[in-house]
């Protein structure tokens, strides 16, 4: 019998997902993680894991890990010592950022500090043109020295190359890893032309830093991982989760850290682009709420929208553009400062308004009674009678109701002349608007009509608010899937290796030659297969898709267009017309067009992931009641255990349909149904919106 | 919730925090297709634009979170000069009333403004105004050189562009016949006329999922609070008469601007007498800009976090003489109004020194726009601005940011893209130690910027910049940033001039530093070494500015 194995690192919790692949069954395991050193959860949780069910690591062939590592240690400013050589005239680049300030009215705004302070950026004589034509060749023997100072004075232990226009011509970057290689050997260097080898020099040298930072960090920790699996008897295949609901070998995960940045939430959206493929349902949004934050996703088509920049350690709150921007393959993420613990507060217009602030696992929530006086998410939800106190993680923990009262009581309710219910009532409901809002906004920027789409909801609090923002949004169908509380370990087993290229390299359409162009395309996708051959994947094996980053003349941001395979120069026009069109309405300028970014990915077939089905069963019996709030009071509401429920079996709300790690909140008039494959389905029919 | 419940919860704190919350995302949508649905990247890319909703009764309840701050406060305005044109009584559904007047709309002939009256059963329930930066409006285009404004295109009085739904196309063909890159302009036009449909659709749609019957109640809940945390703020400040004076160079000489702000229990008055009289030159500032740059200033003073809307800006009372540069008449040019016009943002910080010293922030070095015109080495044309900023101005506990604007705000062009698109090289971009006001908190840096004209055709370039004779001012005893400077091959040139490069020519921009805060002497030594180590400021720098001798101390 072969197994595969999920892994996936949160912040508290290491979440196991362990697929037998004769049967469909799947065994899940939750461990704290181990923030010292989170392999030593991964080990324990497998070896626990493997044990209970009886079975030899042996059995396992693969393992699909998913980490926040990279992301925290970019947070927590805990990486190497890292040092740059940049083009002279430049090393200030980190120091100047965007020259824009991400929020008008907020003079007391703060931008993040450049990982790599400024007395270790050392500066060459080299230039290069955007055409890749070399002005100034490069003096290596003053590199050296500065690289020397660099090592020997500052103990620099990882060095970013990030040379202008470095992705046109990567000669000098190359022949600077050279040297450096020479000189010390047990240095680890990161290619600004390999890393990102796209425009814009702030974005790409910043994330060139960022993979030099954490590089030896992650090296160590992949090291400590293989040599405990080994031990352990593991002698199958280890992959890495990327940003971009792809996996990496761990040799490509070592090069290129800032891939894994967004893992965990990747493998999420991935799961749910997965479940919409099973169910025939290729247009959702993907609603993932946990302890801290939201995160939201669209799957256009079956697959998730990717995109190339992302923000990570924001610096000020939840604030976009405060933090340090990465230039890499990832899912196109909303990410929300709205989760249990965020708290709710009184605000400057005597209104109610929640997060980003959280009272993360510590202190936690009021009710948690670790502490906490703040009223938070969970303290509402607790008192809107929507989690149990006594089954709180499966009844892992218990809740103190009356701290949760007091908590919303004497901030909230009292300051606002309300009733503790309505209150809480209202901490809810603006977090369903929050989310709503988000999604909106999003939505409407990508030119996505949600309307007729799914919402997949998990995570522990998404279940508890998803049929609030779908009301919302007008959403008619959500989609609960079983087990939603490891949802991304599963998401690790439904992820294919893939590997994109996107390379700058600004042309005319019109004066691109058909050879010129293919043979572009050519070796960006001899670059993307690459990593995938190497795996052991056939060639033929491989899908591969190309998209174009295009723009008019005189534009300064372009959209990206999706070229079929085939695609000949002289289609590139209608192509472009065609995207920009969905884009931006029917706009149309009478310009030159400009290609600026190639891209390639090439993809291994996804795996198999049929998960077995639950037995058949009658009619779903109530657990027992209890009061919860729904728009006009509180009501006796029948309370469901979800692992009970049979195949087929219906239920009208309000309801609350309880697993271990969230609960399904249905509200009156509402109906979900259990399919096909264990999920839960509500229908929202006539859904046009609805209010508080 | 059924509507009679949602009634009986009439408007308690949860339902109008939420239905805030929504308006406030409603515009931000109707924002979204208007950057969606416009040609010009002036929409797209600067989000030189805003999107506010109206009640009834022509009360501000939302305006777009992305607004830039010069269109604060301005829809209420300009609605009331379209209503009596228009009486409302008048307005049918399908009506869209534009102008472009500067004194009527937001101060220059190159900002639309677009108004759609929304209707509901045939009642009319709210406005809906959507204004751009248009690509082009005619005359001589954009910039100071205009004497009068007629010298500045067209000048469209308070008009209809749709009679209930039906286009008039003489209007369309008239700006058709008066403006450049004629499709972009009309394509934007007309963005701005789908967005406010879009937004009449969504204010429907709110009121029939919240079962109200208009805004009424709501936006006056919403005023009502937005005003209360005003007052609430401004009553913190202490009471009193605060002056200020500051000289600012214009086109043609030095220019004085002053005011004077007084502070009574929780309201304010701010007054610019003693401001110099219009000039012949494109920079007047009309009143509607004026008072737009006052109530910027002071929502980052008082509730910067507030959603904006026509409540906080009750407790502020804005007067300016008539004919006065911050009060300009017809027929004075304004196409460049903003190069004098954001000198209001420094003014009254400056006077507000004494009631808020925690909250105020030294001068900024502000933005340096320079508009280069020639062909690309492949043979386009090339016609772009380069935007470099100055130092950022220090606040109380926090220095300024390097390089970074205020109070305008536009992102630099990265020097790859830059020198991709245009074919010019960018020697250097550097940060230039000592340029931010010594302080407790120091300026931000300035930089230095050199291009030079490789295109290997006539590359023109036109300059408008500022702090080139009067630094950014420190405040608290904080110490000025060093001055802006431009030079051609290296000779100091006229900062306000147009150079024609040759090939291998270079143009260098020397960049303001931010103003310092409080006395360089409640600096701390450890902050003040750090600047050294990473070379943000001089050995020097730190014996003259702080008095502390690092003797031979090199920076690495």
């Amino acid at each position: 019998m072969a197994y595969r194995l999920g892994i996936d690192i949160g912040g508290t919790f290491t979440d196991f997902a362990l697929f037998n692949e004769a049967d469909g069954s799947v065994a899940i395991h939750k461990q704290l993680t181990t923030p010292d050193d989170p392999s030593r959860a991964v080990l324990q949780g497998t070896a626990g894991l493997l044990a209970g069910h009886d079975l030899d690591l042996a059995a396992v062939v693969e393992i699909v890990h998913g980490t926040t590592l990279v992301t925290n240690a970019v947070i927590e400013r805990k990486g190497a010592r890292t040092g740059m050589l940049t083009t002279r005239g430049f090393r200030d680049v980190l120091d100047m950022a965007r020259e824009k300030r991400y929020d008008v009215f907020d003079l007391r705004l703060v931008f993040p500090d450049p990982l790599v302070p400024r007395r270790w950026r050392g500066e060459v004589d080299e230039r290069c043109h955007y055409d890749g034509r070399v002005e100034i060749p490069l003096d290596l023997a003053g590199a050296r020295a500065t690289l020397t100072g660099l090592v020997e004075e500052h103990g620099i232990e990882s060095l970013a190359i990030c040379l202008l226009h470095g992705y046109a011509n990567p000669g000098h970057e190359q022949a600077l890893r050279e040297m450096a290689a020479a000189a010390y050997p047990d240095l680890m260097v990161s290619l600004s032309s390999e890393v990102s080898p796209a425009w814009r020099e702030f974005e790409r040298f910043t994330t060139t830093c960022i993979n030099a930072f954490t590089q030896p960090m992650f090296d160590q920790y992949l090291g400590r991982l293989e040599a405990g699996l080994a031990n352990l008897g593991f002698t199958g295949r280890l992959f890495v989760m990327s940003s971009s609901g792809g996996t990496l070998t761990p040799g490509t995960a070592r090069r290129f850290p800032v891939r894994v940045i967004e893992s965990g939430p990747a493998a999420g959206a991935r799961m749910s682009a997965f479940h919409g493929r099973v169910l025939g349902r290729p247009e959702l949004l993907s609603f993932d709420m946990g302890g801290t934050t939201a995160k939201g996703a669209l799957i256009r088509g079956g697959a998730a929208i990717k995109v190339y920049h992302q923000e990570i350690a924001r610096a000020h709150g939840f604030k976009a553009g405060s933090g340090l921007p990465v230039q890499s393959p990832v899912i196109d993420m909303i990410e929300i400062g709205a989760g249990g613990g965020s708290i709710a507060e009184v605000d400057v217009r005597g209104t109610i308004s929640v997060g980003p602030h959280s009272a993360g696992a510590d202190p936690g929530p009021a009710c948690y009674g670790r502490g906490g006086t703040a009223p938070t998410l969970t303290d509402a939800n607790l008192v809107l009678g929507y989690l149990d106190p006594g089954f709180f993680l499966g009844g892992a923990m218990t809740l103190d109701t009356a701290a949760a009262e007091r908590a919303i009581g004497g901030q909230i309710a009292g300051p606002l002349a309300l009733t503790p219910a309505r209150a809480a009532w209202g901490i809810h409901e603006i977090i369903d608007e929050d989310v709503a809002r988000a999604f909106r906004i999003h939505a409407s920027e990508r030119g996505f009509d949600y309307r007729g789409s799914s919402m997949v909801a998990f995570g522990g609090s998404g279940p508890v608010h998803a049929m609030g923002v779908a009301r919302k949004l007008g959403i008619p169908r959500v989609i609960f899937p079983a087990a939603a509380g490891v949802m991304s370990a599963l998401g690790l087993l439904a992820s294919p290796l893939i590997f994109e290229v996107a390379r700058t390299r600004q042309a005319f359409v019109a004066d691109l030659a058909q050879a010129d162009f293919a043979a572009t395309f050519a070796a960006l996708e001899a670059e993307a297969m690459a990593p995938l051959t190497a795996a052991g994947i056939s060639p033929d094996a491989l899908t591969v898709s190309r998209q174009l980053d295009m723009r008019y003349h005189g534009q300064g941001h372009e959209i990206e267009v999706n070229l079929p395979a085939h695609t000949t120069v002289d289609a590139l026009p209608a192509l472009f017309r065609e995207h920009y069109a969905a884009v931006y309405g029917a706009a149309l300028l009478d310009a030159p067009l400009v290609v600026t970014t190639w891209k390639v990915e090439a993809s291994a077939p996804p795996p198999e992931l049929a998960t077995a089905r639950p037995p058949a069963a009658g009619e779903a019996t109530a657990k027992g009641t209890r009061q919860a709030y729904f728009p006009g009071g509180y009501v006796p509401t029948p309370v469901y255990d979800r692992y009970g429920l049979g195949l087929g079996s219906a239920i009208d709300g309000p309801a609350l349909i309880e697993e271990r790690e969230s609960t399904v909140v249905i509200g009156s008039g509402e109906r979900v149904q259990v399919d096909d494959f264990g999920n839960l389905v509500a229908e929202l029919t006539n859904n046009e919106g609805t209010s508080s | 919730m059924t509507a009679a419940a949602t009634q009986q919860q009439s408007l308690d704190a949860v339902s109008v925090g939420i239905m805030w919350d929504r308006l406030v995302a409603i515009s931000d949508e109707i924002v979204t297709t208007l950057v969606r649905t416009s040609f010009s990247t002036i929409v797209s890319e600067s989000y030189d634009l805003t999107v506010a909703l109206m009640d009834r009764d022509g009360q501000l309840m939302a305006q777009g979170t992305y607004s830039v701050p010069v269109f604060m406060g301005t829809a209420p305005a300009t609605l009331q000069h379209m209503l009596d044109r228009f009486p409302a009584h008048s307005l049918r559904p399908g009506d869209v009333v534009i102008t472009n007047d500067p004194w009527l709309g937001t101060g220059h002939t190159f900002d639309i403004n677009v108004m759609r009256p929304v209707f509901q059963g045939g009642r009319l329930i709210a406005y809906v105004m959507s204004i751009t930066h248009l690509p082009d409006i005619g005359g001589l285009g954009f910039g100071a050189a205009a004497r009068e404004i007629y010298h500045e295109g067209l000048r469209l009085p308070v008009c209809k562009l749709f009679e209930a739904g039906q286009r008039n196309d003489f209007i369309v063909e008239l700006m058709r016949n008066n403006v450049r890159a004629a499709d972009q302009v009309i394509g934007d036009l007309l963005a701005n006329v789908t967005a406010t449909k879009a937004g009449e659709d969504m204010l429907g749609a709110f009121l029939a999922e919240y079962g109200l019957a208009d805004f009424t109640a709501l936006s006056g809940e919403i005023r009502g609070r937005s005003e209360a945390a005003t007052r609430q703020r401004i009553a913190r400040m202490a009471d009193g008469s605060y002056l200020n004076e500051i000289q600012i160079e214009g086109v043609d000489g030095p220019l004085t601007l002053a005011c004077r702000i007084d502070i009574t229990g929780d309201a304010m008055t701010v007054d610019f007498a003693g401001t110099a009289p219009a000039v012949r030159r494109g920079i007047n500032v009309p009143f509607c800009y004026t008072r737009a740059m006052v109530l910027y200033s002071m929502k980052c003073l008082t509730v910067p976090e507030l959603p904006n809307n026509g409540g906080s800006v009750v407790p502020i009372t804005v007067t300016a003489p008539t004919g006065c540069l911050l009060h300009a008449q017809p027929p004075s040019p304004t196409g460049a109004r903003h190069m004098i016009g954001h000198f209001v943002s420094p003014l009254v910080f400056g006077a507000l020194a004494g009631a808020v010293p925690d909250q105020i922030q030294a001068d900024c070095g502000m933005l340096d726009l320079m508009t280069f015109q020639g062909r690309h080495r492949d043979g386009h044309d090339v016609s772009t601005i380069y935007f470099a900023s100055g130092g950022f101005g220090a606040l109380a506990g926090r220095d300024g940011a390097e390089t970074t604007p205020g109070p305008s705000n536009m992102a630099v062009v990265p020097v790859e893209v830059w020198e991709t698109l245009t074919s010019t090289t960018i020697e250097h971009k550097r940060l230039l130690p000592d340029s931010g006001g010594a302080g407790a908190a120091r300026g931000g840096l300035g930089q230095e910027v050199v291009i030079r004209n490789d295109s290997n055709n006539l590359l023109t370039v036109f300059c408008m910049a500022n702090r080139t004779e009067f630094p950014p001012l420190g405040i608290m005893g904080g110490s000025p940033g060093r001055l802006r400077q431009h030079r051609v091959n290296n000779e100091t040139v006229d900062p306000k001039g147009h150079y024609e490069l040759q090939p291998g020519d270079r143009i260098t921009m020397i960049e303001a530093g931010g103003g310092g805060y409080g006395d360089s002497s409640g600096r701390s030594r450890e902050a003040i070494q750090v600047d050294l180590e990473e070379g943000f400021i001089t050995p020097e720098g730190a014996a003259r500015d702080y008095g502390i001798d690092y003797g031979t101390f090199e920076p690495s």
